[in-house]
């Protein structure tokens, strides 16, 4: 009955889960623009290595990484398909009018989609085996440097971490109300005007539970003593081990890796 | 423990929520308020734990001022309180987190944490939950998960505002026990509650009433008054209700508000007036329980059908090719695998199973079954919603399986889902209801009809609420809106998903009712229903549900004459048929089929208690009478 996987935990004790959210988040950040100043097809090799060990060692089941990246891949497609119209060189292979495929466009299309691809698969390993709270805690303590210029770090963490708690939530509510307009008769295919009566038969009744859920949850928090970040100790806190330096090694030598095959020298 | 001083406090200025509360509520007691909706009870739980202030008059906790600001998140950790929607209190992705939640504020260190959280699941016997997601949960698991989370916080009184409203009846069961514990542990608890049964448990119960204390007592004092409850929207439990009943068919018994005093009452009253030793009889009447299997429908008397399913499968999570695999496999291992003891097997993809069902023309089907059992995925079928894997569903003469006529059908077959107020959504009253008709294409004139003539069939005035916003209108009123917008349609048939959820047992009534008056109108009805006593009272057939197969199919007295089973699934009985089940147990020679009202059950015992009058030598009569209304009764 699960409508929503986008991101989501996947609850295992792998390695990788044990990390310090705030090594994954720092190290997600090192892996993104490694990732970008890849300039070819080589050198995208150790970085698929990288994510394919790093999905080896976090144990989660290859359908929920592609479940939960499927939502994404439809950028993947947008992105692949301007590249191939746009970004000619070489030969020319198909041409209609102003459009034209050339054997540089496809090149750089599909080598957008891979890294792209791989982008997306290294930052969901993030959000697939950490908890919100803990991605959210680990956020919020890397910006508190930031605090002191006027941030709202800890508040920006809870908020982040309330809308993906809820996220599964607005789904499944989603999908009931959309059921029940569907049977007294509403269709997404009745014309402009019937579509537009659609969405607003689903999105009034979503929003209306939205603030009715933020008005029982912010009275729940107040009766567990919430009262911001001041005096707030943590059940885990956040402690660097010796995984984590593990981790940041490993992803200096994927980062080495690039920059060796970037500069060609082998 | 709390002390309530001319507790007064008003949303808005105007109208008082709350209108000199004067209560106390001693340490350990196990405190229970009642009232209709809209009576301040949940306004006054907020002020136990600080989150509203009083304007006039004191709330002390522990000796604590709740309204010193200094005192605020003492006071609120001392009075933890667990809130009505299991779905918007949780805070964290994973059960431990949020468990953590509180204890994390109060800026308990880390290993005190850990500590109190795996204490806290203990309680609530979710140990070994530690790291499953809270949203996959249950209902009544995240209600316990959310009792954990205020347990870390080792409070010392606990507010259940409502917590049980909305759990099917195995979670409320969860709940309540995990209750009891805690209180015998020396937890004081304050609970809001429309459920009798639950108010039969406490110390002492309140009454509330527009913001005041209108009948303060123990439950014996409290609940056997049938006259004034009513007058506050309330009920008796069900074993008050035999009590009185027998007592104005002039037996003279006192009726009890639990139901094992009750049986014990009644069991007692049986042996001074039969004089006679009870233990044979004990074991005949249970043989009777347990023979038979399960019940199928006879056909004798059957009228059209209206919506067939046969065969029908579902499952959410298997591809067609996985499927056919599924299949061969159960063909080869044999049909009688493991079947889950306690709730449905979560590995088990099927959300429906083989289900073959007819819903026939006129009737009032009940579908039973607790959370799981593919109740929600069978009502989508219904109206085609969701077309069938495999097998058909064919309703009113069309097949569903077709795209064109499963739309007709919709239009056909009304569906009014769970909390269906929360699906309001045009500015007026009126627009909302029409939302359906102009979704058929019908012409002004027919639309404006309809909607007037569904208000009415749903008790309210078009030119009262027509140009109202749905928002404005109370709870009950919404939903009298919503039920509007299905009736709109000029349904067939009308299905209804757990109508009655969270009103107060008048607004229950008065919804009963308005089903029961929509059938006798010549509605086609299906409910589905966790409450057994609300399906005996009105169903023609009920269907049972477990793990997406149909459990037992039968007359309300056939279903539920196999007590144990729907036990073992995690059903209960109708409370009529649980004390006749309990007097029979106790020696009383009850027949057990057909007894699911109170009304029967009372007419059946005044024969037993006052009906005859010569002692021990009556019973061969009524072994014989057993037999004969057996034979009548299946």
């Amino acid at each position: 009955m699960e409508a929503f996987s986008f991101g989501s935990y996947y609850p295992s004790d792998s390695a990788i889960h044990r990390l310090d959210p705030r090594t994954k988040l720092l190290l997600g950040f090192v892996f993104l623009i490694t990732t970008l100043t890849v300039g070819g097809f080589r050198g995208l090799a150790p970085v698929a290595f990288f994510v394919v060990l790093i999905y080896a060692v976090s144990r989660v089941p290859a359908r929920r990484v592609l479940s939960s990246m499927a939502p994404l891949l439809a950028i993947v497609v947008v992105v692949a398909v301007l590249n191939l119209f746009t970004d000619q060189s070489g030969r020319i292979l198909w041409q209609l009018g102003f459009l034209q495929i050339s054997e540089g466009s496809l090149h750089s299309a599909a080598f957008m989609a891979c890294r792209l691809t791989l982008m997306m698969a290294g930052m969901s390993a993030i959000t697939l085996t950490t908890p919100t709270l803990d991605l959210t805690a680990g956020f919020e303590r890397l910006l508190a440097p930031f605090a002191r210029v006027g941030l709202p770090a800890h508040e920006l963490g809870m908020i982040m971490g309330i809308a993906l708690r809820f996220m599964p939530q607005f789904a499944t509510e989603m999908k009931q109300t959309a059921d029940a307009q569907a049977s007294r008769g509403a269709r997404v295919t009745g014309g402009p005007l019937g579509g537009v009566r659609m969405l607003g038969s689903v999105a009034i009744p979503l929003f209306t539970g939205v603030f009715r859920h933020a008005e029982t949850l912010s009275a729940a928090m107040d009766a567990r003593c919430y009262h911001g970040e001041q005096g707030r100790t943590r059940l885990h806190a956040l402690v660097f081990r010796r995984w984590d330096a593990l981790a940041a090694v490993v992803t200096a030598l994927l980062l080495a890796c690039v920059i060796v095959v970037n500069l060609q020298l082998v | 423990m709390i002390e309530c001083r001319g507790v007064s406090f008003s949303y808005d200025g105007a109208v008082s929520a709350l209108d000199g509360i004067d209560l106390n509520i001693e340490d350990g007691e196990f405190f229970c308020i009642l009232g209709g909706n809209g009576s301040g009870k949940s306004t006054f739980a907020k002020h136990l734990n600080a989150l509203l202030q009083p304007d006039a008059g004191t709330v002390r906790i522990n000796g604590m001022d709740a309204s010193d600001p200094e005192l605020v998140y003492d006071i609120r950790s001392t009075a933890g309180m667990v809130f009505q929607n299991p779905d918007d209190q949780l805070v964290a992705t994973l059960v431990e987190d949020d468990v953590a939640f509180g204890p994390e504020n109060l800026g308990v260190p880390s290993a005190q944490i850990a500590q109190r959280v795996r204490e806290a699941l203990k309680g609530v016997g979710l140990v070994g939950f530690e790291r499953h997601e809270t949203h996959a949960l249950s209902g009544g698991q995240k209600q316990r998960v959310a009792l954990a989370g205020v347990l870390a916080m080792e409070p010392r009184v606990l507010i259940l505002d409502e917590a049980s409203s909305m759990l099917d009846p195995r979670g409320r069961k969860g709940l309540m026990k995990a209750c009891r514990v805690l209180h015998a542990r020396g937890m004081t608890i304050v609970m809001i509650t429309h459920f009798m049964e639950e108010a039969a448990e406490a110390d002492r119960v309140a009454v509330f009433q527009a913001g005041r204390v209108a009948m303060l007592g123990t439950p014996e004092e409290i609940l056997t008054r049938a006259d004034e409850l009513a007058r506050l929207n309330l009920d008796m439990p069900p074993s008050c209700c035999l009590g009185r009943a027998l007592r104005a068919k002039g037996v003279p018994i006192c009726a009890q508000v639990r139901e094992a005093d009750m049986v014990a009452e009644i069991a007692q009253a049986y042996a001074e007036r039969s004089g006679a030793g009870t233990a044979g009889q004990s074991s005949a009447s249970q043989l009777e329980i347990a023979d038979g299997t399960v019940p199928v429908d006879n056909e004798g008397n059957a009228s059209e059908p209206v919506i067939e399913l046969s065969h029908v499968s579902y499952s959410y999570s298997l591809s067609p090719r996985e499927r056919r695999r599924w299949h061969k496999r159960s063909v080869t291992a044999g049909k009688s695998s493991k079947q889950a003891l306690w709730g449905n097997d979560p590995s088990s993809p099927w959300a429906l199973r083989d289900v073959s069902l007819t819903v026939r023309r006129g009737e009032f089907l009940g579908l039973a079954g607790h959370t799981g059992s593919g109740k929600s995925t069978l009502v989508q079928h219904l109206n085609g919603l969701i077309r069938p894997q495999e097998g058909f569903v064919r309703a009113l003469g069309l097949d569903l399986a077709n795209k064109k006529d499963a739309a007709a059908v919709k239009a056909k077959v009304g569906v009014v889902f769970q909390y269906p107020e929360r699906q309001l959504f045009a500015e007026t009253v009126t627009q909302d209801v029409a939302f359906g008709p102009h979704n058929l294409g019908l012409p002004q004139d027919e639309v404006d009809r309809r909607v007037e003539s569904s208000l009415s069939r749903v008790g309210l005035d078009l030119s009262t609420v027509g140009d109202k916003s749905p928002f404005e209108l109370s709870g009950g009123q919404q939903r009298r809106v919503a039920f509007a917008g299905v009736l709109a349609m000029e349904p067939e048939v009308l299905v209804l998903d757990e109508p009655m959820a969270g009103l107060d047992p008048a607004a229950r009534r008065d919804f009963l009712e308005l089903i029961d008056r929509l059938h006798r109108d010549g509605l086609t009805v299906v409910m589905v229903s966790h409450s057994m006593d609300d399906l005996a009272n009105c169903c023609d057939r009920i269907v049972v549900m477990n793990e997406g197969t149909v459990f037992a199919e039968g007359t309300p007295a056939q279903v539920f004459a196999h007590a144990d089973e729907l036990k073992s699934i995690g059903l209960g009985v109708p409370a009529a048929q649980r004390m006749a089940l309990a007097l029979a147990e106790a020696g009383v020679p009850l027949r057990c089929g057909g007894l699911y009202t109170v009304e029967s059950l009372a007419d059946e015992l005044v024969d037993l208690l006052i009906g005859r009058s010569d002692g021990p030598s009556n019973v061969a009569d009524i072994a014989k009478s057993k037999t004969v209304a057996r034979e009548e009764g299946c």
